[in-house]
């Protein structure tokens, strides 16, 4: 579904991601962890195609398709969702009137026809059950006096409306009491099948007992230096990640 | 234009001649088109609303008299180019809840005089101004009574090389205690060559008082446009969908039949050609 090659990317002149390689299969969950600074967000924003970074050299390809030669909001109709670390408040825009929109637009981008407004507001109603999301937030401005937490299930809301193909979810767990962290990782398990794949992006293992990775990546200085499976986050919660960066440090 | 005959199907009570006066409480809202000079009253305890609809070039001149605990919704919709004068003159406990809306050239002048005790006046205005256009929002707030409270924001959006200009005043009579005053402008510049002018202004001659003003003008957030993006709008919709709810907050503050949802229509189809 994803597969990244020798990935650089740099902002303002600064080479952040010095060489990703990542091959992501339908059906599959992967998590990256990393110290601080190691360029796990940049990672995430470049791959959704954030223009603040220049990738420098690499490739990547989605679906089959060249994902770097791709406007943002292409990759996103094609199927590509990042859960932002900090969701962005919009004063004015109620949550119905964007995801309406959001909605539509993948579906012209699929050529199918709009959703009308019953199927829509079912719609809603069904997708913000999945993440325990007050059904009022829907008729509120986007994000605009969220909570912490109810920013982050409204990621994951947003997550299930548009029903992505490869979902790269940026320090979802940041911020979030345990009953928030259960509801929202709940609610990535739930929508998670055979057909779609997720990137977590975390820095704690606790996320990972509900969201089950099938692999885990330590990224750091902009590389992937170690890969292994879940018990990999394990270890790295018990022992850090000094007894996997110490070779790297003197580069 | 589409929306003047919207506003005429609204099922509004035309009004003709240059006098309105209300004494009763009216269920159904007035409708006065390109008036020219249009006196209105209402008389003490009575409610009413009333949309005015500057349609063809105009000089308007609107004069509204609120008696004692009367209240008035009005909204003034430019759709032509039009100077208009406005002043609004409220006995005590009265409340006045203005919306206005500038959809092309204009220039409009508001003078709003709070004279009895405990009056209020809330206005929400807004402007839209694309090309050259140039739109000029003036209020001038005056407080001659204690124990009154007025809110006043106006929300400005110039594109192109259009120019928008707000002038306001909250003006604070000596003795007019314990004012409640509110004056707020804030502006959108989407072209390099579109140009805001604002000068919130108070003057204050009373020494318990609380009031406060500002005024900001700012570039779209780019950060919006880009998680709009990711959602799958293109930056023209993540672009007009931030412009429409920067104008709506102020919109859906108008109450009057389904004035609110067409100016959010209008405004909407304005942006969609600039």
């Amino acid at each position: 579904m994803l597969s990244v090659k020798n990935l650089h990317a740099s902002v303002d002149g600064k080479e952040i991601l010095k060489g990703i390689d990542l091959e992501v299969k339908a059906g599959e969950v992967h998590a990256i962890m990393g110290p601080n600074g190691s360029g796990k967000s940049t990672l995430a924003s470049v791959l959704a195609g954030n223009e603040k970074f220049t990738v420098t050299a690499g490739s990547a390809e989605f679906l089959g398709r060249d994902l770097l030669s791709m406007p943002i909001e292409e990759r996103a109709r094609l199927g590509l969702f990042l859960g932002f670390q900090y969701p962005v408040e919009i004063p004015g825009v109620t949550m119905a009137n964007f995801m309406k929109l959001a909605v539509n637009e993948h579906r012209k981008y699929r050529g199918e026809e709009p959703l009308t407004a019953g199927q829509f507001l079912k719609l809603m109603r069904e997708k913000s059950a999945v993440v325990e999301l007050d059904s009022k937030l829907t008729s509120r401005a986007v994000n605009e006096g969220f909570s912490g937490g109810e920013k982050k299930k409204n990621e994951i809301f947003q997550m299930a409306m548009l029903d992505p193909k490869l979902a790269i979810l940026d320090e979802t767990d940041s911020g979030l009491d345990i009953d928030a962290l259960r509801i929202v990782a709940t609610g990535v398990t739930r929508l998670h099948t055979p057909q779609n794949a997720t990137v977590v992006i975390t820095h704690y293992q606790r996320l990972l007992d509900y969201i089950v990775p099938d692999y885990v990546h330590v990224l750091y200085k902009g590389r992937i230096i170690h890969s292994g499976d879940k018990t990999l986050a394990l270890k790295l919660e018990k022992e850090g990640y000094d007894w996997l960066i110490n070779d790297y440090r003197e580069e | 234009m589409e929306l003047t005959n919207r506003i005429r199907e609204a099922g509004f009570r035309p009004v003709a001649g240059d006098a309105l006066r209300i004494d009763a409480t009216e269920p159904t809202a007035f409708l006065a088109e390109n008036p020219g000079t249009l006196a209105v009253e209402v008389a003490a305890g009575c409610r009413a609303q009333l949309v005015v609809l500057c349609g063809a070039p105009t000089a308007a001149e609107l004069r509204i008299v609120l008696g004692t605990g009367a209240a008035l919704e009005a909204a003034v919709v430019f759709l032509s180019e039009a100077f208009a004068e406005i002043s609004v003159v409220q006995e005590a406990q009265s409340s006045c809840r203005l919306t206005t809306a500038q959809f092309v050239s204009s220039e409009m002048r508001c003078r709003i005089g709070l004279e009895g005790r405990g009056a209020e006046n809330e206005l929400k205005g807004f402007f839209v101004a694309a090309g050259t256009e140039h739109c000029v929002a003036e209020i001038r707030t005056e407080h001659r009574a204690t124990d009154c409270r007025s809110d006043s924001t106006v929300r400005g959006v110039a594109g192109g090389a259009a120019r928008g200009e707000f002038r306001g005043m909250v003006y604070v009579a000596p003795g007019a205690q314990r004012t409640d005053a509110r004056q707020q402008n804030r502006n959108v510049l989407l072209g390099e060559a579109a140009r805001i002018e604002t000068q919130p202004q108070l003057e204050i001659y009373a020494d318990d008082v609380k009031c406060s003003h500002g005024a900001t003008v700012g570039l779209l957030d780019g950060e919006a446009v880009l998680y709009m993006r990711q959602r799958g709008l293109s930056e023209n919709q993540a672009r007009s969908l931030q412009i429409e709810g920067f104008v709506g907050e102020v919109v859906s503050h108008c109450g009057i039949g389904p004035l609110s949802g067409l100016l959010t229509e209008a405004v909407a189809a304005k942006l969609e050609k600039m």
